[in-house]
């Protein structure tokens, strides 16, 4: 009997029973949704920082034209000098989408892009646009997006986190990017993976820099099996007990159900994060094993996790986006790191059928500016700014809203954050207005008083 | 009450930013604690007695009430204020604000084998009651206070550890940059976790919503600029900013690595041979250059043996540094001093140093009084110390405060208890706050006196639960927070009721005894536990490695020490259930309080203070009617089932 086998075994005890029974108590059992989805799971990538549309992916022929020339559209009255794209667009697939030439292998997917161009965020602050755009509040600690998610469609696999978070950053307020809030603990996020080897080390040992994330304590050579099944029924046993002596208490009702998951993770998770199985064409296409592979392994393990039915993956892209100086340079490098791990997950997606229900977004906090800093950068934009999504029931090879003739402000469709929240939910079938929670007497929802779905998008 | 808030957060958005509720000066409201709550709320009853008693015990010391003869409970509070342990829990707090570690993070992950010292340092100065003004004082500008001995001279040059402790740049290669940012890092610290402000925003354009101009950043940053940081990285292959350390007068105990006499003098010997290498060299490029000959063929060559030396010659002098000529190691810490010459910080168009603009005098923000002048001849440390400890300094009284009241009762009156600004959250009870602010001045800043009175508050007292639809976020405080213990006091705990705790100092830090100074190299000591714990002194002292903590600590929220962190998060995932499952610390606990206890019903009574009730009986019966486990291994499980179950780490 193999471990994995053993361990399912095991689990169908009255624990297992009693998190099922919970499980649909709190409603994580897969739901019916509000309307016909048309995505079932989310990958999120997350670019820190702030990436400069205007060169990536919002084309300016104003902008090029007016180089150089003073503006006094910056904070700065003495005026800044408008700061054409400093690398070349070109147009990608059969719908000539307009792309950084940095990004060659995800413009192999444009015909699949929705690129967004009028987006709008509140602040031109890293932490409180970073906050947005996970929970929609810039003020407020609030469910993120992800917990929403969980929320609102119950996860498909049992035995694994229905969201898990890749090496998020510790900063711009940390966990509660990944958070719950007032929603039901088993919502938030489950981080995964920590510092991995450095390459050098790992090579001069003959060790893998790491075999997928790495994943502490999932062994127990010390308690046997049928004896932890035991110990787990117990610890429920208390902690209910607690319930009903205490009443209701959100952290021992999280630590029930993130116990029973605990001990079914134990068969799962090991085989999910485990990259090894896969194909030396699989490996190649992602570009893991050359050099800096940390994104690629996580893009890749995304795939996995999502073929395992985890319904919200977030990963963070490798550096951050903040570039205030050198821009030339730096987007090259980050667009480098990013591009081919992104542009294999697009197709492997695509062959293996999945991309048509799994939505890909990726997004940074906000945008830069047309004008220059410091010469050689650009300053935050939260005015008008680009993304992109793929998947998912989004229309392919299309640019949706628009900003001014210099990519300053967002002035057609515009997009605001909640909007945004809005349209996703839709794809995930969920009405924004309708997915609410009550807390302390209100109901809450993702998306506060606002937010209107961008149905021209919508394939 | 939300939206009210709201709105005046908005508000203070759209008004001037100087006047923002935080910048005014402290009013002198006439009530007490409980007036101020009971305007705005009902109290729920008092809690009662043994939860009360377990509350005031892991707030105080972090640790479980101990069963002796029951105190009058204000006498309890006193006694817990007295205990060695009080220091460890409340030191552990200001080490997360002051974004405390043992090495440097970032790009260039370097250990920093001293900086024990000042977490030393801190937990002295909770119990020692030092006033919070002092304390300050002591961590900006304890160099340049009297001292009437050498332990007092050693405490204050550790206690300016503080502003050396900080992660840095270390591989950037422009002396002129690593300069600025360093000064920066040393600002903004100073102005979040004091003021829990963010001056440091002015350094590239004025701040944009609250009242610090570029000129404000710049006078401070030249105090910054004429102060010498020295936090021990020498330079590597990775570090590109080596710097000293400061030697302790007198004697004191020091941990670190000796080395052996003969280690010495082969490292001196080899220091005289680079530098022989490097005066060859030197001479050699010198003469080609006078003779007018073409050496560029030879270009890669030179610079090889240029970086090697160069790298080389940093790991021994670091070494040799670090040791007396038998090979002692010698009382070092981090810390700062002032420079000899004083200098003014140029204003950097848009931060870049590229663009330096007029020199500008040191001084303090206008829009926070009070007024104090820098002399030309000093830094300007001690006077900033005095800028942000006078009663007429508006923020730092509230900041303070504002973070003891969240630490015992689970939010702050101002929830943001790291931004005081704009972008933060207003008070939700303003005159508490500065009824609270007024008595910690008048009380001659101490620390004690403030948790006391908190704590002996029916505020405090109330029972916990569910607040009423009335108050659904509690901001009224309608009723005490239900929270979940700290990773320290969870593993504390652990060790208390398996009876393996040590409460003696842990002497010097697991950091302290490692070989080298790369965090990367970590992984591969096999000398180390994997989990980096493997101790059974307080949580306090595991060693605090940035990006690399200890897996209690990371498992359970401990704060990120790259950021100054008055609020943990509290997180309840799978992975805390996976850790107190399959952790090898949290095994061997269970195997030392199954040892302990020899029964359920007393490992139960350990765990939780209390006797099992008929429920709790059953349960253990049907746990122990399995007769296919060993007794021993039942016995054990059960332990560590006790240990994992909520009621463990729940504080009601």
């Amino acid at each position: 009997m193999n471990r994995r086998h053993a361990l399912t075994t095991v689990s169908s005890g009255i624990g297992w029973l009693a998190f099922s029974a919970l499980a649909s108590a709190n409603g994580l059992q897969s739901k019916i949704s509000h309307h016909a989805a048309r995505a079932r799971r989310v990958i999120f990538l997350t670019m820190r920082g702030g990436p400069s549309h205007v060169d990536l992916l919002d084309f300016k022929p104003e902008l090029i034209r007016r180089d150089g020339q003073t503006t006094t559209l910056g904070r700065d009255s003495a005026g800044a000098k408008l700061f054409g794209p400093v690398h070349p667009m070109a147009h990608y697939g059969k719908s000539g989408l307009r792309l950084s030439t940095l990004l060659p292998q995800i413009g192999r997917h444009a015909d699949d892009l929705c690129v967004i161009n009028s987006m709008q965020t509140d602040l031109p602050n890293h932490a409180q646009a970073f906050g947005q755009m996970h929970t929609g509040s810039f003020q407020f600690v609030r469910p993120s997006l992800g917990a929403w998610t969980l929320y609102g469609l119950g996860t498909e696999n049992t035995d694994l986190p229905g969201f898990i978070t890749l090496n998020p950053p510790a900063d711009n307020g940390g966990a509660q990017n990944y958070g719950s809030a007032f929603l039901p603990a088993i919502c938030q996020g489950t981080r995964i993976g920590g510092a991995q080897l450095p390459e050098l080390y790992a090579a001069l040992l003959k060790r893998d820099v790491a075999p997928g994330p790495p994943m502490k304590n999932i062994e127990n050579k010390d308690v046997p099996r049928a004896l932890q099944r035991k110990q787990i029924d117990l610890i429920r046993a208390l902690n209910e007990h607690q319930l009903a002596k205490n009443g209701p208490n959100s952290e021992i009702e999280g630590a029930i159900e993130s116990f029973e998951l605990a001990f079914k993770m134990q068969a799962e998770v090991p085989e999910v994060l485990d990259l090894r199985g896969e194909s030396e064409a699989t490996l190649k296409l992602y570009g893991i094993g050359q050099g800096k592979d940390q994104f690629a392994r996580q893009c890749l393990l995304a795939r996995r996790l999502v073929e395992a039915g985890v319904r919200f993956i977030e990963i963070a892209s490798p550096g951050h986006w903040d570039h205030h100086n050198r821009l030339r340079e730096q987007l090259a490098t980050n667009c480098a790191s990013i591009d081919k791990p992104i542009g294999a997950l697009l197709s492997d997606l695509k062959s293996r059928g999945l991309l048509k229900d799994t939505l890909v977004i990726w997004a940074g906090e906000f945008g830069r500016t047309p004008y220059a800093q410091s010469g050689d950068g650009r300053d935050h934009n939260h005015k008008g700014y680009s993304i992109w999504m793929a998947g998912g029931g989004v229309k392919g090879g299309i640019n949706y809203g628009s900003t001014d003739d210099l990519g300053y402000k967002a002035v057609d469709d515009v997009m605001h954050i909640h909007d945004w929240h809005a349209t996703i939910l839709h794809l995930l079938g969920l009405d924004h207005r309708k997915l609410t929670y009550n807390y302390g007497g209100r109901d809450f929802r993702l998306t506060n008083v606002s937010g209107e779905v961008a149905t021209k998008i919508l394939a | 009450m939300r939206y009210t808030s709201f709105i005046l957060a908005l508000l203070s958005l759209v008004a001037g930013a100087a006047e923002h509720w935080s910048y005014q000066p402290i009013a002198k409201p006439v009530g007490n604690i409980d007036q101020f709550i009971r305007e705005k709320t009902k109290l729920s009853p008092k809690a009662d007695d043994a939860t009360l008693r377990r509350r005031l015990s892991y707030d105080l010391t972090g640790l479980p009430p101990t069963n002796e003869k029951p105190l009058p409970l204000a006498d309890y509070v006193d006694q817990l204020l007295a205990s060695p342990r009080f220091g460890e829990k409340w030191a552990r707090h200001w080490l997360d604000v002051a974004r405390y570690a043992e090495s440097n993070g970032r790009e260039s992950n370097l250990t920093y084998p001293h900086a024990w010292r000042y977490r030393d340092y801190v937990i002295d100065a909770f119990n020692g009651s030092i006033p919070y003004d002092r304390f300050i004082t002591e961590q900006i500008a304890g160099d340049l206070l009297p001292a009437k001995d050498d332990g007092e001279r050693a405490r204050l040059m550790i206690a300016t550890g503080f502003l050396a402790l900080g992660a840095k740049g270390l591989n950037e290669m422009n002396k002129e940059q690593f300069a600025a940012d360093l000064a920066d890092e040393q600002l903004d610290s100073v102005s979040r976790c004091i003021l829990a402000s963010s001056i440091a925003c002015a350094r590239c354009h004025d701040h944009k919503t609250d009242p610090f101009t570029m000129e404000d950043y710049y006078a401070l940053v030249g105090i910054f600029k004429s102060t010498d940081t020295s936090f021990g990285t020498w330079i590597d292959s990775e570090n590109n900013n080596g710097s000293h350390l400061l030697r302790l007068p007198g004697k004191h105990l020091t941990p670190n690595k000796s080395l052996d006499p003969k280690r010495v003098d082969q490292l001196k010997a080899d220091l005289a041979k680079l530098n022989q290498q490097d005066k060859d060299l030197n001479a050699y490029i010198a003469k080609a250059k006078d003779e007018n000959r073409d050496i560029s063929g030879e270009f890669h060559k030179l610079l090889t043996e240029t970086l090697r030396i160069y790298w080389t010659r940093g790991g021994v002098e670091g070494a040799l540094e670090t040791v007396d000529d038998q090979g002692n190691a010698r009382a070092l810490c981090m810390g700062v001093q002032d420079k000899a010459k004083p200098v003014d910080s140029p204003k950097y168009n848009r931060g870049e140093l590229s663009q330096p603009g007029e020199a500008i005098p040191r001084r303090f923000p206008t829009s926070i009084p009070p007024r104090i002048p820098v002399p030309a001849t000093q830094s300007g440390r001690l006077q900033l110390a005095r800028w942000l400890t006078k009663p007429e300094n508006p923020l730092t009284a509230r900041v303070m405060v504002n973070r003891i009241w969240k630490q015992l009762l689970g939010k702050g009156l101002v929830r943001t208890v790291d931004d005081f600004g704009s972008t933060g959250e207003p008070p939700s009870h303003p005159e508490l706050l500065d009824y609270l602010a007024q008595r910690f001045i008048n009380s001659g800043w101490s620390i004690k006196a403030v948790i006391r009175e908190i704590v002996l508050s029916d505020t405090y007292q109330q029972r916990s639960g569910q607040p009423p639809i009335t108050d659904p976020d509690n901001r009224l405080f309608s009723v005490a927070p239900r929270r979940r213990l700290d990773a320290e006091a969870i593993r504390d705990s652990m060790l208390v009721v398996s009876g393996l705790l040590d409460t003696s100092r842990r002497p010097g830090s697991l950091v302290a005894a490692l070989d080298g100074q790369s965090v990367s190299m970590i992984d591969f000591n096999t000398k180390l536990p994997p989990d980096l714990d493997g101790s059974h002194y307080r949580s306090v002292y595991l060693p605090v490695i940035r990006d690399h903590l200890p897996d209690v600590l990371e498992q359970f929220d401990v704060a990120n020490p790259n950021l100054v962190t008055g609020e943990r998060d509290s997180t309840n995932v799978p992975l805390q259930a996976l850790y107190l499952l399959n952790g090898p610390f949290v095994l061997s606990a269970s195997k030392a309080l199954a040892k302990r206890a020899g029964s359920p019903e007393m490992a139960f009574k350990l765990c939780f203070q209390r006797p099992m009730d008929d429920k709790e009986h059953q349960l253990s019966r049907a746990f122990f009617s399995d007769t296919q486990t060993p007794p021993d291994q039942l016995l054990t499980a059960y332990c560590q089932a006790l240990l994992a179950s909520a009621e463990f780490r729940l504080l009601n």
